[in-house]
């Protein structure tokens, strides 16, 4: 067995054995590209607050901003702080917010531009100096897919001697497989794979990580894991929103690239994939990537697109996606996919993995179903059982985040009725700590150099040749659209996918 | 914020009557907002003479709903002139999100005269089947005592505050002797881990130190020493200043740094002891040595 990290710091110094130590980062400096935009503001400070609420953070960190607007260490400290306040889940304490401030600062320049990139590079030499940050790095790259390669040569070029760097890449990785294997290139020319953090959020939500924890941590559940007792599994990503004036990105990518590329086809890897010997990045990836390549392509009958039209959407009347600002009135891009696929091995042959995901569907839900063989022969008349359908165990990933199990039970009183009834476990129920945000733990777990929850290059490659083989047979024919009203569940054509198997989507 | 819903009183009861209002709580609740979840992780029991029921209480306000659990306070009033158990049950729900509440069961059970004497088998009625139990002692417990070893078989781990007692050697010596049939927590123990982890990162200088001077409570300060002694093996002089709280700590005269922010409260203390279920044997280690 392979001797950790942890241990191997334990047999050099008997002190650590037993100490319940928290997960602290080497001393380091997180560069963010892109640290005047929206992802910043929303999600990556607020994080950051989070892990130094919770003393998570090293004691020498520092924090340093670049972006092209023009904003002076003072300015840019007092948007993030306004941006804490905001969008952060902790309580705002002032001495909390002063330790991340100190070791914060922003540089404004063009991400294209070799003085720019040199004024980084002696800030940087700076904070070592001051901060005790000893040459390491975490580059964050909230930018552009444009502005990506310069910046990766940039910072190659620019690299030290002393400590490490690593990289986080936000999605999207890529439009297709070439591009994808471009970027690969790119990377891989300069920085080895376990320097690179290919960031897929979901892998960092708590109730992702649980459907792990739920399949192989309980007896129960694995040995009916598999095409003899599940019928089949149903995924949903759904969003109620609509594209948020991001119409320029969204043109370009659309549902498949948007959501079912990445996050949807992460969750049928989690769900379909076979224990991993360990919890190492190596291991859990192999597993994921073997998912991935058992998937055969769908064949044009079993993938639909969709369209919202106009509709409602909790009473509000909304705009169809042809009429949102920025969108091509005649635009084929689809804000809705479902699809039937197979994964072809041993434990899933013949059973499919129905998935969707759009925008303005009727209500925000993240769910993964599992829905298992009927009660052979049910020793009740046909009208006690009326109500029975068959088990459901279904992992809500958001909202309401939890497991609930849905089972036969009878109804109290006279004769024997049967009923489908559901047995909750609701997250925040049992762990009153609070779910931590998952950008949290994605940017810890790259400082800490833990890759288990990002995405590999064989797998963002994987999942784009899947994406790449549907997108082709549409480039064939063009879509009627729009095909659903905003606040429905999509085209109908998605519940045929469905009803030729006999079989519906969940009621919501 | 928590609310209390539901509370019942009875005046000499008795647990039968004590779990079937147990039972009554579990039906739909008053709250209009949603359905509520009573969930658990855990049974705690707390043993807490009346000298300590103040610190206890505000112990217990501070966890919150932080281990949804059934608390069963124990309030024994062995002096009392008649044998009686007093009850008061009640529903403490916090709110869940999306109009939901997460409830706790706290049973609040004074202990008058001989009522006092067997606690286990009151308590044993009113465990959650198949869930950890953890029993915090306040004070010195009366090791030995039919009473106290009852409590003890019939819970997974017991933690103390060894703080709370004035002779440590005894106490150390009788703990010691009970770490094979429970797991054990003191919460000193917990206090001191800020420290210890300072300590570590003095290594390798730390490994051939010779005293320790701690400035803080006895217990924490033996603690600190038994754990250098066994983790390093080898004699350490303990020079002691006390204190309140510990405040600093110096290995052969190198002082160590203190760890930066607030020491945790007494609630969260507990509540990390409350996460731990196997045996500690660091802490066994250290408390052979202490």
């Amino acid at each position: 067995m392979a001797t950790t990290e942890r241990q191997q710091q334990e047999q050099e110094n008997p002190l650590l054995e037993g100490l319940r130590l928290k997960r602290t980062p080497e001393p380091c400096v997180l560069v963010i590209f892109g640290a005047s935009g929206d992802l910043t503001r929303r999600k990556l400070l607020p994080a950051l607050y989070s892990l130094a609420f919770r003393r998570l953070l090293p004691e020498q960190f520092a924090v340093l901003g670049v972006a092209r607007t023009e904003s002076s260490d003072d300015e840019f400290r007092e948007q993030m702080k306004e941006a804490v306040q905001k969008h952060g889940r902790d309580e705002f304490r002032d001495e909390v917010w002063e330790s991340l401030a100190e070791g914060m600062r922003y540089i404004a320049i063009d991400f294209a531009d070799e003085a720019g990139e040199d004024r980084v590079s002696r800030c940087l030499a700076k904070l070592d100096e001051e901060r005790g940050t000893r040459g390491n790095r975490v580059y964050y790259f909230a930018v552009p897919p444009s502005a990506f390669e310069t910046l990766v040569q940039e910072i190659a070029e620019r690299r030290g001697r002393e400590g490490w760097s690593r990289l986080i890449v936000e999605k999207p990785f890529g439009h297709d497989l070439a591009s994808a294997r471009h970027l690969n290139g790119v990377l891989t020319e300069h920085f080895t794979e376990n320097e690179v953090f290919r960031i897929d959020h979901y892998l960092g939500k708590e109730t992702v990580q649980n459907m792990l924890a739920l399949r192989f941590a309980n007896g129960i559940f694995e040995p009916i894991w598999n095409r003899q007792f599940i019928d089949h599994v149903e995924i949903t990503v759904a969003e109620s929103i609509g594209i948020e004036g991001r119409a320029a990105f969204y043109e370009e990518q659309g549902a498949i690239r948007d959501i079912f590329q990445n996050h949807l086809l992460q969750l049928v890897a989690l769900t379909a994939m076979e224990p991993p010997i360990d919890f190492t990045a190596e291991s859990v990836r192999n597993e994921k990537v073997k998912v991935l390549r058992s998937m055969h392509t769908p064949g044009p009958k079993h993938v639909v697109r969709g369209q919202y039209g106009r509709g409602f959407v909790e009473g509000i009347e909304v705009p169809g996606y042809r009429e949102e600002e920025g969108v091509d009135a005649e635009s084929t891009t689809e804000t809705f996919v479902a699809a039937k696929l197979f994964v072809d091995n041993w434990r899933w042959a013949d059973t499919p993995f129905y998935v969707r995901a759009g925008k303005r569907l009727a209500r925000r839900e993240t769910t993964i179903a599992i829905q298992f063989q009927r009660a052979p022969h049910p020793p009740f008349d046909e009208l006690a059982s009326d109500g029975l359908r068959p088990n459901v165990l279904l992992v809500h990933i958001q909202p309401n985040e939890g497991v609930a199990l849905e089972i036969g039970a009878k109804v109290p009183g006279q004769g024997m009725a049967i009923r489908s009834v559901h047995m909750d476990f609701l997250y925040g129920g049992a762990f009153r700590t609070g779910l931590p945000e998952a950008y949290e733990r994605l940017i810890l777990d790259a400082m800490l150099g833990d890759a288990t929850l990002f995405t590999r290059t064989d797998e963002v490659e994987e999942q784009w040749a899947l994406v790449d083989a549907i997108v082709a047979a549409w480039s064939r024919d063009r879509p009627t659209f729009p095909n659903y009203a905003a606040g429905t569940w999509g085209p109908s054509a998605a519940d045929d996918l469905l009803s030729r198997d006999g079989r519906a989507w969940r009621r919501h | 914020m928590a609310i209390d819903l539901d509370d019942w009183t009875g005046e000499d009861t008795t647990v039968v009557e004590i779990e079937r209002r147990l039972s009554r709580l579990r039906t739909p609740s008053s709250l209009d907002e949603g359905p509520d979840l009573r969930t658990s992780v855990l049974t705690h029991i707390a043993w807490v003479p009346p000298e300590w029921e103040k610190a206890a209480l505000d112990t217990l306000d501070g966890l919150a709903e932080r281990h949804p659990s059934r608390v069963i306070l124990l309030l024994p009033d062995a002096d009392a002139r008649d044998d009686a158990l007093d009850a008061q049950v009640s529903l403490r729900c916090f709110p869940a999100g999306h109009g939901r509440h997460v409830c706790s069961e706290l049973i609040e059970l004074r202990l008058h005269g001989t009522r006092a004497v067997a606690p286990a088998s009151i308590v044993a009625p009113l465990l959650i089947a198949d869930l950890p139990v953890f029993l915090r002692w306040r004070g010195v417990p009366p090791f030995g005592d039919d009473g106290f070893e009852g409590l003890i078989d019939l819970v997974d781990r017991l933690v103390v505050d060894s703080a709370e007692w004035a002779d440590l050697d005894a106490g150390y010596r009788a703990l010691g002797d009970i770490v094979d049939r429970v797991a054990v927590s003191d919460i000193a123990w917990g206090r001191g881990l800020p420290w210890r982890l300072r300590l570590a990162d003095m290594w390798p200088g730390i490994a051939h130190a010779r005293a320790l001077s701690v400035r803080g409570p006895d217990a924490d300060a033996r603690l600190l020493a038994g754990w250098l002694r066994s983790r390093l093996a080898t004699g350490i002089e303990l020079e002691h200043e006390r204190a309140e709280l510990l405040e600093a700590v110096s290995a052969d005269g190198e002082q160590v740094q203190p760890p930066p922010g607030e020491p945790p409260s007494p609630s969260d203390l507990l509540s990390d002891e409350l996460d731990r279920f196997g045996r500690d044997r660091i802490y066994e280690a250290a408390l052979a040595a202490a």
